[in-house]
């Protein structure tokens, strides 16, 4: 068995997305399957193939700061790229794939995988689709069908900007901002935040990652380049993908909050109670409340009750019960004086917050 | 009709079923047709969180998308074994209930109906329950495939 590898190596933003689409879409059954390997040379902001753009992204921000922005036809949510992002692309006949993507991810998370452990990073595949490390997020990928292809797509990070992702997506409050901003830093790691100086170079990296995927997957690589009939299709999708209409198509999915990685939400919610206006700014880490932010238009005595309450909340199950017994208990303790608010009201609110999770 | 099941998968008697794009074709009294994923698709993709559908009123060529479905960690076509055109979507029903087609695939799932326009020569391609039960069996067993049905 072969995998075909082409390695673009840094190549215009745009192209950096179009090649995968580009070879998926040439792909017959005659076709090697075949692993692409691209960095982009000008950062820029991909949003999911169902995502409305004015609704996920900030538009405005993005202009100001020179960051193009396009649509890939794998789901997902909008993402910040870079150059210090290498992107590894799959491109398999689909008859030659697993036929469940949990088994797809499984065969082609493999390979990464090995390659961070190799590069000393105690890595492993979080199903269905995360790679981690620690429990942070340290690769996303996606799946997609594309023509007949089974397109599976990744990256190693080598480092991230975690202030710039955190501003080109639409956010609710700064609160949220600040919140998904921490939440990054806290759960998405990087390959130079883990080894430090013993960070491998981006040729080793790149090395580490074709050796390992060859070894895990039992075939033999060999490098090739775009033929013919995939340079037309790059020709074809560059137009496409850099049309106002593929960017701005009505997408219709929305999914509330942003998700950090496997398992990690943050979300906010708003209730108005007699007392004013309640806002939780929460982070759901496997179905607990990791952290909330509690704010609003109400009055609460003594002044730093609402740090307090926050502390007192982290960690409990996102189940009414919990949060109730917590909250009510340390109302009682700490002698809360809240006109028109109640233990009930702040369940409520954190619990319409984190209800989508 | 009596449904074949196998490892968890339904194949209804009243279907038939393009096996290689996962689609089952249901002939209507009026001629049209109603398509939807069959039960291995289904589970295969995970639980919907959309759909698009191509417009009513578009003609679609067999093989081509009659619709676009995301699931947690998959996007991917709704292939149409028939060519015609799309005279009705699910699309209000997957509104309501995104996970019509992880709960029910062969009933309230349903996703397009098509007014065929080559049926005569494109019907014959697609296999009865017997048939595509004897293929899916295959495919089944080769993948380790289980369907499970959305409870929720």
């Amino acid at each position: 068995m072969r995998l075909r590898v082409i390695d673009g190596g840094m190549v215009p933003w745009l192209d950096s997305q179009v090649i995968y689409h580009a070879v998926a879409s040439a792909m017959t059954e005659a076709s090697e399957d075949t692993l692409t390997l691209v960095n982009p040379a000008e950062p820029y902001v991909c949003i999911g193939y169902h995502q409305e753009l004015e609704k996920e992204v900030d538009v405005t921000y993005c202009a100001e700061h020179g960051l193009p922005i396009t649509r890939r036809q794998v789901g997902g949510g909008a993402v910040y790229l870079d150059r210090e992002q290498l992107f590894w692309h799959f491109i398999i006949h689909r008859t030659r794939a697993p036929y469940r993507i949990e088994d797809v991810y499984a065969r082609y998370l493999a390979g990464p995988v090995n390659a961070l452990r190799a590069m000393g990073i105690p890595a492993y595949h979080r199903p269905v689709n995360d790679i981690q490390v620690e429990g942070r997020k340290i690769g996303g990928t996606g799946a997609a069908t594309i023509g007949e292809a089974m397109v599976v797509v990744g990256s190693l990070i080598f480092d991230f900007d975690y202030e710039v992702m955190t501003h080109v997506l639409k956010v609710p409050s700064e609160k949220f901002r600040d919140k998904v901003y921490q939440s990054l830093r806290e759960y998405l790691t990087t390959i130079r935040r883990e080894l430090g100086d013993k960070a491998p170079t981006w040729d080793e990296g790149k090395r580490l990652l074709i050796d390992q995927i060859g070894a895990t997957l039992g075939v033999d690589v060999y490098r090739d380049t775009l033929n013919e009939r995939e340079q037309r299709e790059m020709v074809r999708l560059r137009e496409v993908l850099s049309s106002k209409a593929w960017l701005e198509q009505s997408g219709g999915l929305r999914r509330p909050g942003v998700k950090i990685a496997e398992g990690v939400h943050v979300q906010e919610g708003a209730y108005k109670a007699p007392g004013g206006l309640l806002r939780a700014t929460v982070r759901v880490r496997d179905q607990l409340l990791d952290d909330v932010t509690l704010s609003g238009d109400f009055f609460i005595y003594p002044q730093d009750a609402i740090g307090a309450l926050t502390q007192v909340l982290a960690g409990s199950a996102l189940a009414q019960q919990e949060l109730h017994e917590r909250v009510t208990l340390f109302w009682k303790d700490n002698r809360i004086q809240a006109p028109g608010i109640t233990p009930d009201d702040v369940v409520h609110v954190i619990m319409q917050a984190s209800s989508s999770v | 009709m009596t449904s074949v099941i196998y490892r968890g998968c339904e194949f209804p008697a009243d279907c038939y079923y393009d096996v290689e794009r996962d689609v089952w074709v249901r002939r209507d009294e009026d001629g049209c047709v109603t398509m939807g994923m069959t039960d291995p698709a289904q589970a295969q993709c995970g639980k919907f969180v959309h759909i698009r559908f191509k417009a009513v009123g578009r003609t679609i060529q067999r093989g081509q998308s009659a619709a676009t479905v995301e699931s947690a960690k998959w996007v991917g076509p709704f292939p149409t074994p028939l060519t015609g055109e799309i005279i009705a979507t699910n699309e209000a029903g997957f509104k309501r209930n995104i996970l019509l087609a992880n709960k029910d695939p062969y009933g309230a799932g349903w996703l397009v109906r098509l007014k065929p326009s080559h049926i005569d020569e494109e019907w014959p391609l697609l296999l009865s329950q017997e048939q595509a039960v004897e293929r899916y069996r295959t495919k089944i067993e080769e993948r380790k495939l289980q369907c499970y049905r959305c409870a929720d």
